[in-house]
């Protein structure tokens, strides 16, 4: 059958037209066989040009579309639903990619760019003259969602999900909810505490029938695809049956005879091997930490709710979608930066802020009364190629670096520590009276609002120098006291030197140090080794692997209020994946020639996405594609060793036939 | 005026047709619910609309607003209606809000009006085009702009001189001159607010020359220099029509400054002003672009990578507030400024100043609903009551605020605070049943 086609050259506002001669394309693809309508658009995308194409379709009963504008990541969606709403079955539909292939990347070449578009052009006509009309494929998608991570992210999103209907487990890997938010006293702008807001969340979130949370819990494994997830996820016991009395759990936790560095203080604390992290943490039941725990029997003695023959257990859950919410860790500064490890009144900002949270009217820290503070910005962030960090002591070092040089990879701000610090420094000035605060900046980052903080530090008295990321501060001891100095540039390159008692190294975010739970489920990850959402702008909860969305400081530094923001959207479309029931899949996968395999495995060693299984069909052994699982990335073709592997909508013909109109 | 009233019905109003407002809007009618979207504007697609490229990953703005906007105005869920305004919204009870709003004329008829400029090029009055920032002109029987969405004529009434130019051309007879404003009373069960933003208004500040020296621009007027749908199709000074190659960018006009009302940080002035100069080496590759700073503020994700690209590519960075711009003869200006590296005061001489102007609120969210109803920030931002918990809500329970309505915010932030307030809007519509 002769098709009949249609060709739109967009000149993308000039984006496409100042390099490629679009006039001359259209000219020299209008009498290549099949198209019966060649035009050129300014935005192709825009709506008047959609409406335009639908009108085409419809009046010259095309059988076939191309539009050759941008690269099909950003517009193959819209222009197949063009040829949907014209009734062309959208896989009739090819795009051809002449910007980010042909005018941006030859932007020196007017007659070259010119050319190569005509030839790309003319290979996406000869793939739609073989195109075939495709139906999606149906699958079943199960209404439930899990959420993995119950900071306030998650569980602001666990909350959303269940207000929308669907039933959510929510899988946190320590033994409490509230995440970094719970390490935290008062908050800018609020001055609500962390544990308050983790309060109403908790108690909004358990108060839910189709809520299921469990803690200590952690996934161990991820089979299937979107709308139909099977997940592992082991539970670690408490060693604790139920809530019990206070006073009871006391002495239990007195009569304890370990003695651990308390993680939950960042170690300027110690616990006990049975503990909570703060009274009234939730759930709100201790847990007996059994790696540490000596099995002394003691506790047992004194409270009755504590139960060694609790065991690990393993449970499944079947969900349509996973939302991922597993935050962040805040930045550990080699031992040696900025006296780091080296000098005791060296200690990081999220340990000030549990330092300020546990002091009662004066600051003290090992036994000294803290009055001077000093606070050394960007540790961890913003870091310039090539800044090398001596490492104090050999020892110190992991063994794979091999080198006592370290150059710190994270370019990227941490957008929340200008402000945490200046809110944290205020309140330490407020709470213990007789503080002062030397800021050592590389410029301020109080972005919007935020800005007021600023001001009303700087009114309080704070002082702010700079340096360049070139000339950071120098920490160092002299006369038994540990001093700071900078080159500041607020004050002409001046070199000042501030005695402190205590330095702050305000820590960034960087990625979970453990983030198994990402290669689980293959989740991509950007420069910045945070997950990458699909589309900063159009598509921002979204990750390229379907039914996977990511929200809250797991994608980048965020504050509460954007966390926040960001855990309601993905609740949204979360939901919209599981909400209907069913869910349309690409029906371009590979497909298997049944005469032709003779099963040797090669295409299931090669597939990426587990797709691919050996199945017996009348007495033979062959390979089974998983519709549902393949994603047709086309891995298995070129490796099938009797060609009896085809990807829908690439087959061989199609691409032979592309090549031959490039080449010719 | 009596005999103009339509009454209807909706889930939702959104206020607003930007990027938030939009977002907003889609995810709603996505989810099975009728909106009601009205945009005060000719067309919907808010400032992005009329952006070049965006930061950090220089996607053409049209190329991503444009989809969106055809999504939403096709959308069988969503009705728009441009050119409107709100005029009451009054709350009765739980999920039960009436809304007055009022459709001003187009005195062209939407659905017969075909785009074909016919009138455009009949119309013999010429005014400055709004939408090109003044940079050039339009007819009073205009189309918006090429990529409007509706791509639709309307008659700027003011300017018209009813010569009937216009009427005698259109192929369709789709002018009508009779139209009057039509008022509309709906009730709805949410309300979300996403009206956006102000540029600061540079005139404010008269030690920087805005309006009286012509080569003293807005960066929203280099914005649309720099569009695919440009005016010029290149750089140009207005003074003279010469191409610059001295460029400098004043940051922080308006913003951070209490003397002007507005000591807040605008959050997104530095990045969309390193972008413009990224654009402007592109464009004008023997140009030199200095940037004029206090802070530079790259804080989101790919931000500083994407600053430091711009220090790669030989943008000019120079911390110090600019005191006093003077123009010389040849329309060349004087900066005069705190060089605070080296502590001095210096002057320098560039052919063409960018002033990165801020954000403002839009005040016309407060008058809405009844007097102090809807509470507004002490800066006229709209307040979030539950800022760490929801940051959606405001003062009056059903009623969300979406984007830079309640505070300056990126495109990213704006369409997740977008997408955060729908999805409070469907929970609260959801409460109902």
């Amino acid at each position: 059958m002769n098709k009949k086609l249609g060709v739109y050259i967009c000149h993308c506002g000039g984006n496409i037209s100042d390099y490629v001669d679009v006039e001359k394309v259209r000219e020299a693809v209008r009498d290549e066989e099949g198209v019966c309508l060649a035009k050129t658009t300014m935005f192709a995308c825009s709506d008047a040009s959609q409406k335009e194409m639908i009108e085409d379709i419809r009046q010259n009963n095309l059988d076939g579309m191309v539009v050759a504008s941008c690269s099909p990541k950003l517009h193959l969606v819209t222009f197949r639903a063009v040829s949907e709403r014209a009734e062309l079955n959208k896989y009739n539909y090819v795009h051809a990619n002449i910007r980010e292939q042909v005018s941006w990347a030859h932007s020196d070449d007017k007659a070259g760019a010119t050319e190569k578009a005509i030839g790309i052009v003319k290979s996406a006509i000869a793939k739609v003259r073989l195109a075939e009309a495709l139906n999606p494929i149906k699958i079943h998608s199960e209404k439930a969602v899990a959420v993995i991570g119950g900071g306030v992210a998650g569980l602001r999103a666990a909350i959303e999900l269940s207000n929308m209907g669907s039933p959510v487990t929510l899988i946190e890997r320590e033994h409490f909810v509230g995440g970094r938010v719970s390490q935290w006293d008062v908050m800018f702008t609020t001055n609500q505490t962390g544990k308050e807001l983790v309060t109403r969340l908790y108690n909004d979130l358990i108060s839910r029938d189709n809520v299921t949370l469990l803690t200590g819990a952690e996934v161990i494994s991820n089979t299937g695809s979107i709308g139909d997830f099977t997940l592992k996820v082991k539970i670690t016991p408490r060693y604790i049956r139920a809530r019990c009395d206070e006073g009871y759990l006391q002495k239990a936790i007195d009569v304890c005879p370990v003695v651990v560095p308390d993680e939950f203080n960042f170690n300027i604390t110690n616990r006990k091997a049975i503990y909570h992290n703060f009274p009234s943490e939730y759930p709100q039941y201790p847990v007996i930490d059994i790696k540490n725990c000596t099995r002394c029997g003691e506790c047992e003695k004194v409270c009755g709710i504590i139960d060694f023959s609790q065991k690990e257990e393993i449970v499944e859950i079947r969900v349509g979608s996973v939302l991922m919410a597993t935050g962040f860790d805040p930045y550990t500064p080699y031992p040696g930066e900025f006296g780091y490890h080296q000098f005791e009144e060296v200690i990081t900002l999220p340990q000030f802020k549990r330092l300020t949270e546990l002091n009662y009217k004066k600051l003290i820290y090992k036994g000294k009364e803290i009055k001077n503070i000093a606070y050394i910005y960007c540790v961890g962030s913003r870091q310039i190629e090539g800044e090398v960090h001596t490492v104090a002591s050999a020892d110190d070092l992991s063994k794979d670096t091999g080198s006592n040089q370290i150059e710190g990879e994270n370019r990227y701000c941490s957008r929340y520590c200008c402000t945490s610090v200046i809110h944290t420094s205020i309140d330490a000035k407020r709470k213990f009276g007789n503080i002062s605060n030397f800021h050592f900046t590389r410029g301020i980052r109080t972005y919007g609002k935020q800005e007021l903080l600023y001001a009303e530090s700087l009114r309080l008295g704070d002082i702010y120098l700079q340096s360049y990321e070139n000339d950071p501060p120098l920490v160092y001891r002299e006369n038994g006291r540990t001093h700071v100095k900078i080159n500041d540039i607020l004050t002409g390159r001046r070199e000042i030197s501030v005695t402190a008692d205590l330095v702050v190294l305000v820590t960034g975010m960087v990625p979970r140090a453990d983030n198994s739970v990402a290669t689980l489920f293959k989740l991509p990850k950007g420069r910045d080794n945070f997950f990458n959402e699909i589309h900063m702008k159009l598509r921002p909860v979204e990750t390229v692997i379907d039914g996977i969305t990511i929200c809250g400081a797991c994608q980048g530094p965020k504050n509460i209020t954007e966390s926040m923001n960001s855990a309601l959207s993905a609740a949204t479309k979360t939901f919209s994946y599981v909400s209907k029931g069913e869910i349309e899949l690409e029906p371009i996968i590979a497909e298997v020639d049944k005469e032709l395999c003779k099963w040797c495995g090669e295409c299931q060693k090669a597939c990426p996405f587990d797709a691919v299984k050996m199945e017996t069909s009348e007495g033979k052994e062959i390979a089974v594609i998983n519709n549902s699982v393949c994603k047709g990335c086309g891995m298995c073709l070129p490796v099938c060793p009797v060609n009896a592997i085809d990807l829908i909508a690439f087959s061989d013909n199609e691409i032979e036939s592309m090549i031959n109109a490039l080449v010719s | 005026m009596a005999e103009n009233i339509e009454t209807a019905s909706y889930d939702a109003l959104v206020i607003g047709a930007g990027i938030a407002g939009g977002e907003a809007a889609l995810n709603l009618a996505n989810n099975g619910f009728k909106v009601l979207l009205v945009e005060k504007d000719l067309s919907i697609g808010g400032k992005m609309i009329l952006l070049s490229k965006v930061f950090p990953t220089l996607d053409c703005s049209a190329c991503i607003t444009t989809p969106k906007v055809s999504e939403i105005s096709r959308h069988p869920g969503i009705k728009i209606f441009t050119g409107t305004e709100v005029k009451k919204i009054q709350k009765k009870s739980e999920n039960n809000f009436e809304a007055i709003v009022v459709k001003a004329p187009r005195y062209v008829i939407e659905e017969d009006c075909t785009g074909c400029q016919l009138c455009e090029q009949a119309c013999p009055v010429v005014v400055r085009d709004q939408y090109q920032y003044n940079l050039v002109g339009r007819k009073a029987a205009f189309i918006p702009f090429s990529i409007a969405s509706p791509r639709v004529a309307a008659i700027d009434i003011e300017n018209c001189t009813l010569c009937g130019a216009c009427e005698k051309v259109c192929p369709t007879k789709c002018i009508d001159f009779t139209m009057e404003a039509v008022e509309h009373h709906v009730n709805i069960g949410t309300v979300i607010v996403a009206t956006g933003f102000r540029l600061f208004d540079p005139l404010k500040i008269p030690r920087y020359g805005y309006g009286l020296y012509k080569n003293v621009l807005t960066s929203m007027e280099m914005e649309r220099q720099l569009a695919p749908t440009r005016p010029f199709n290149t750089v140009l000074r207005p003074g003279d029509g010469k191409v610059p190659d001295k460029l400098a960018y004043v940051l922080c006009t308006g913003s951070r400054d209490a003397t002007v009302g507005n000591p807040i940080c605008s959050q997104i002035c530095c990045m969309y002003s390193i972008k413009q100069a990224q654009l402007l080496m592109g464009a004008l590759p023997m140009a030199d672009v200095t940037i004029y700073y206090l802070n530079i503020r790259s804080f989101g994700k790919g931000f500083e990578e994407f600053y430091e690209q711009a220090k790669g590519m030989g943008v000019n960075f120079v911390k110090g507030k600019i005191g006093k711009i003077t123009e010389k003869e040849n329309g060349n200006l004087i900066l005069r400024y705190e060089d605070i590296n080296e502590s001095v005061v210096k002057e320098s001489e560039h052919d063409m100043v960018i002033l990165s102007v801020g954000v403002m609120p839009n005040p016309d969210a407060g008058g809405f609903f009844g007097e102090g109803e809807l509470k507004l920030d002490p800066f006229s931002f709209v307040h979030q009551t539950d800022l760490l918990g929801s940051p959606p809500e405001t003062s009056i329970r059903g009623v969300f605020v979406a984007g830079t309505a309640s505070g300056p915010m990126d495109i990213p932030d704006s369409i997740l605070s977008a997408g955060a307030a729908s999805s409070e809007a469907i929970s609260y519509l959801n409460r109902k049943q």
